[in-house]
């Protein structure tokens, strides 16, 4: 665009800010949303490329099928049937390694994620009474894999071993009745509960979408609060002033729907399409959506009146939400967070939101315990008439050198 | 440690540029000088880079601090009311994953507690639990755990079958010895062999040493990355110093000027954030140091390529913004990579952070030798050589978009 196209574009924008009709306005939101190719994939294909993209990236849901590399030092029947124990494990998937030395490697190199060393002597040393051991190795700097490995190859093992002792003691003479009794006496069930098979799609695909959908929310509307900046120095009178609520709230009528389709996109692809399990009503969490959506709006505000520099909105914004996936407590539990970790959550309103999505989906939540949870969204909505306020005081004072300079470069695009 | 000295001696070799013509040289540190000027002069850029990369250190780990999740609250239906049931809540109560907070009546009492967020699970006696272990029957305990959030499940778990396990051979030994068998011969035939299960590489299991060395790098990747696309995007359309040297001049000037800054900056994370996060250190600083160089590198060749895609300086940020989190992902340590599709793995090796944090991670985490890491370092020297040829090339293009519309004005 050269410079006198965007002056005659002001000077339209200028005629319909001063008739300021709110409709009119509304109308002038959708036109410069059609005119800015960024705005518009920011609201359609970039996230649906991005919630397909981050879903794929997860789907395979359940850990399966991860490489452990076994040596066999003892090769005997005993240390054949444990490895087969592991095979049988859908989880674990065996590779035997000649030697250890070449095992750690692989270890290293993280093409195995686990070891498990069965030493020399294994089967000898346990019909002659003496007590072997048998090593293994987890990879614990992958958190998420070492620690699934860890139990699952100690539950594998521990199975195959509870057979040999149960022949030995057959074979002593226990009736085979008693057999099951003496070895485990005490069992246990595990429930998952709220997630039945510990799938991770459903733990964490939601708040990796959620957090992709603040910042597109962010993005988008500190965006169109830049283009109001963009009038300012070209006109002799700053714009920016003139009818700066009316403007701020024909954003928010635009941009709310279109955002509420994004979530409503989410929510149907992953608990319909997808068919997750989910215990509460999902018209709720439209609800709760909604409420987020105008705390994200008020924060972009607020920075955006502070700043008022199209740079300098977008990176302040971008320091602020994008740590806010760390922050939801869903991979890490908010309670063993330091306190400064845990003020820092109040900030962010996916945080919020993630209470009330968890709440709705696993515990089916009650109108009335979302209702208080939406309660606690009042001081975003406070941010909205300070920041108007601070908008009036901070404009008129600074109506003309209002970041002139920069403007004016940045004007030539 | 003790060659470390020594090794950080001779990692950097005369840095000086003594040998280089006196001309040459001259304009080549005059332009970086003026590089220099602009990235600090320029706010948008110095926010991002000075500010971000301080800011990202202290917030990213933040809610990591405590490590380990501990002490879950755990909330017990006890319907036996027995010595043993109340010994193996004490059992529970112990182990340092569980915290034993109180017991109700019925499951459903329970589950009202876990719903409001005041236990994160809860542990089921059976009626009868006593009496039939006495009389050897088996017995099942139940118990939950809150699987939305996965750290809290596992812990809770890990504590409880430990628990379990530990009642079940205390019951197991009880019932040897009254059979009168020898109380070593009873402890032998419980555990007849040993199971010696420890992790390795994070040996504290802590969250930070598993989040931060990835994480880290990828902030590095990341803020360099805007850093470059916002200096560039905002020169394109504008007369300056850009147009007075050729295109390689510009791009080799630019990427030294911001391997100069980041330099400092990787020397904190790697160095200072490692050190206070209490990050595994492995491999020696001369090997990191020319680990991180075609990181850096390729990263900011990348960096100069994609800035002549943009001339809003707005962008830049967003567009990297959005990506972060995939490319986070892709990187494979918080997701195993044997899971994600292959398409998705295939495309993430064109971005210098992603076999950067894999090789770092092998290299200075688990102790992989310099040899098994070579491939991903030849690697990054490749996408530099790539995204150097681009870098130039769009530049190039940039400065005859510039010189044509200044004819078509005139």
């Amino acid at each position: 665009m050269t410079f006198d196209a965007a002056s005659q574009k002001a000077d339209v924008d200028k005629a319909v800010v001063e008739d300021a009709g709110l409709l009119a306005l509304l109308r002038r939101e959708w036109a410069a949303l059609w005119q800015d190719p960024w705005q518009l994939a920011l609201i359609s294909y970039i996230p649906l490329l991005g919630v397909l993209c981050l879903w794929w990236l997860f789907s395979a849901g359940l850990p399966r099928q991860l490489p452990v590399a076994i040596v066999d030092q003892d090769n005997s029947q005993l240390s054949r049937m444990l490895g087969r124990q592991l095979k049988a494990n859908p989880v674990t998937e065996p590779q035997s390694f000649s030697s250890l030395p070449a095992a750690v490697e692989a270890m290293q190199q993280a093409k195995v994620y686990a070891l498990v060393v069965f030493p020399k002597d294994l089967k000898h040393d346990l019909l002659r009474g003496q007590k072997p051991t048998i090593d293994v190795r987890y990879n614990s700097q992958f958190l998420l894999v070492g620690k699934l490995l860890s139990s699952q190859i100690q539950l594998s093992l521990a199975d195959g071993l509870k057979q040999v002792a149960g022949i030995k003691q057959l074979a002593s003479g226990t009736p085979k009745s008693q057999v099951e009794v003496n070895l485990t006496p005490v069992k246990s069930q595990a429930t998952a509960l709220f997630n039945r098979n510990n799938n991770y799609i459903g733990f964490l695909v939601p708040p990796v979408l959620v957090a992709l959908w603040q910042l597109l929310a962010m993005l988008v509307m500190a965006n169109s609060l830049n283009r109001e900046l963009q009038f300012t120095s070209v006109n002799s009178i700053d714009s920016l002033t003139s009818h700066f609520i009316p403007k701020v709230l024909a954003k928010m009528l635009l941009f709310t729907p279109l955002f509420m389709l994004q979530g409503g996109f989410i929510l149907t692809w992953l608990y319909h399409y997808l068919a997750l399990p989910q215990a509460g009503n999902l018209t709720y969490l439209l609800l709760a959506q909604a409420f987020m959506l105008m705390a994200v709006w008020s924060l972009v505000l607020l920075v955006f009146v502070l700043m008022r520099d199209s740079a300098r909105v977008i990176s302040f914004c971008t320091a602020l939400f994008a740590p806010a996936f760390a922050f939801m407590g869903v991979t890490f539990p908010t309670h063993e967070m330091p306190q400064l970790a845990q003020w820092w959550r109040l900030i962010m309103p996916s945080s919020h939101y993630m209470e009330s999505h968890v709440g709705v989906v696993s515990y089916g939540e009650s109108a009335s315990s979302l209702a208080s949870q939406l309660i606690g969204y009042w001081p975003f909505f406070c941010l909205i008439p300070l920041s108007l306020l601070l908008a009036r005081r901070l404009f008129s004072q600074g109506a003309q050198p209002l970041n002139e300079p920069k403007n004016a470069t940045e004007k030539a695009y | 440690m003790a060659n470390l000295t020594a090794q950080h001696q001779a990692s950097f070799p005369n840095s000086s540029p003594k040998s280089a013509p006196q001309s040459a040289a001259l304009s080549l540190w005059q332009l970086v000088l003026l590089e220099l000027s602009a990235i600090v002069r320029d706010k948008a850029i110095a926010v991002t880079l000075f500010g971000g990369v301080l800011f990202y250190s202290i917030l990213y780990p933040l809610p990591y601090q405590h490590q380990v999740p501990t002490e879950q609250q755990l909330i017990v239906v006890d319907l036996d009311h027995s010595s043993l049931s109340r010994r193996l809540i004490r059992h529970a109560d112990a182990s340092a994953k569980i915290e034993v907070i109180g017991q109700v009546g019925s499951i459903s009492e329970a589950q009202t507690f876990i719903e409001t967020g005041k236990a994160h699970g809860l542990l089921v006696i059976p009626e009868g639990f006593r009496r039939d272990l006495m009389l050897g029957k088996g017995v099942t305990l139940s118990y939950g755990g809150d699987a939305s959030y996965f750290l809290i499940y596992s812990a809770v778990a890990e504590g409880l079958v430990s628990a379990g396990l530990d009642a079940g051979k205390q019951v197991q030994m009880i019932g040897m010895l009254t059979q009168g068998k020898a109380a070593k011969q009873a402890q032998m035939s419980v555990n007849s062999i040993a199971l010696n299960s420890v992790p390795a590489f994070n040996p504290s299991l802590g969250y930070t040493p598993y989040v931060v060395p990835g994480l880290f790098l990828l902030i590095l990747h990341q803020t360099l990355l805007i850093g470059t696309g916002i200096l560039g995007a905002g020169q394109w359309r504008q007369r300056g110093y850009w147009l007075d040297v050729s295109p390689l001049q510009l791009v080799c000037g630019r990427m030294l000027a911001f391997l100069l800054i980041y330099i400092v900056f990787t020397s904190f994370y790697i160095g200072y954030c490692y050190h206070w996060y209490q990050v595994s250190v492995q491999a020696s600083f001369g090997l990191v140091a020319l680990w991180l160089l075609p990181f850096l590198l390729a990263t900011a060749a990348a960096g100069v390529a994609m800035s002549s895609l943009f001339v809003r300086r707005d962008l830049p940020t967003q567009v990297l913004l959005l990506l972060s989190m995939p490319i986070l992902f892709v990187s494979g340590f918080v997701w195993p990579i044997a899971l994600i599709p292959e398409p998705l793995v295939l495309a993430s090796q064109w971005i210098p952070a992603v076999p950067a944090i894999m090789g770092m991670l092998e290299l200075n985490q688990m102790g992989a030798s310099w040899g098994s890491v070579l491939p991903k370092w030849l690697q990054l020297w490749a996408l530099f050589g790539l995204f150097l040829g681009l870098a130039v090339l769009g530049v190039k293009r940039r400065a005859a978009a510039y010189v044509k519309a200044l004819e078509q004005h005139s």
